[in-house]
């Protein structure tokens, strides 16, 4: 085998292609939705 | 055999568990596409993965045996074992390669009983 000189690109570090990393996938379990918590008692007297 | 293999806690060989995959993994000399492969090609496919691997190990430590498993059946198969000269360099490396990805997989790496491959029978 000649030197490695134009040598490919080593496998090390490829990442999985990204159907593996899909946001589902990096969603916590148990996140909390995305509203935030009312103080209690701030919109009792709106209507 | 169990397959219940003792991990010991500290070794000079590191198993990378089903790291290599043949070319023909599906059916033997023929590709994922149903094409025949050339057998050099899956030399040079081989001796690329061999290639790699040397060259990423070598940065951990003096490397003083590395067998890789290239059979079809289930058993063992991919594997490759890294025997280095000292228990730290092979502790370097697992410390360096775990968590990391080869080829779009997930780098399972532990320590390895084995110390003498000739002796390494699996019964």
């Amino acid at each position: 085998r000649s030197p490695s000189k134009s040598k490919r690109i080593s496998g090390f570090d490829m990442a999985p292609p990204n159907t593996a990393l899909l946001p589902g996938a990096t969603d916590a379990a148990g996140q909390v939705p995305g509203t935030n918590p009312a103080i209690p008692g701030l919109f009792s007297n709106m209507f | 055999c169990s397959r219940l293999h003792t991990k010991p806690s500290i070794s000079p060989t590191l198993l990378l568990s089903n790291m290599y995959q043949r070319p023909d993994m599906i059916t033997p000399g023929v590709d994922v596409h149903g094409q025949p492969i050339d057998p050099r090609k899956m030399q040079e496919h081989f001796e690329d993965f061999y290639e790699d691997l040397f060259e990423e190990l070598n940065k951990y430590g003096e490397i003083e045996s590395l067998n890789v498993c290239d059979n079809l059946a289930d058993h063992m198969v991919g594997n490759v074992y890294v025997q280095f000269r000292e228990e730290e360099q092979a502790s370097n490396a697992l410390k360096n390669l775990t968590g990391r990805f080869y080829a779009g997989r997930p780098i399972i790496v532990d320590f390895s009983p084995v110390t003498d491959f000739r002796e390494a029978t699996c019964r």
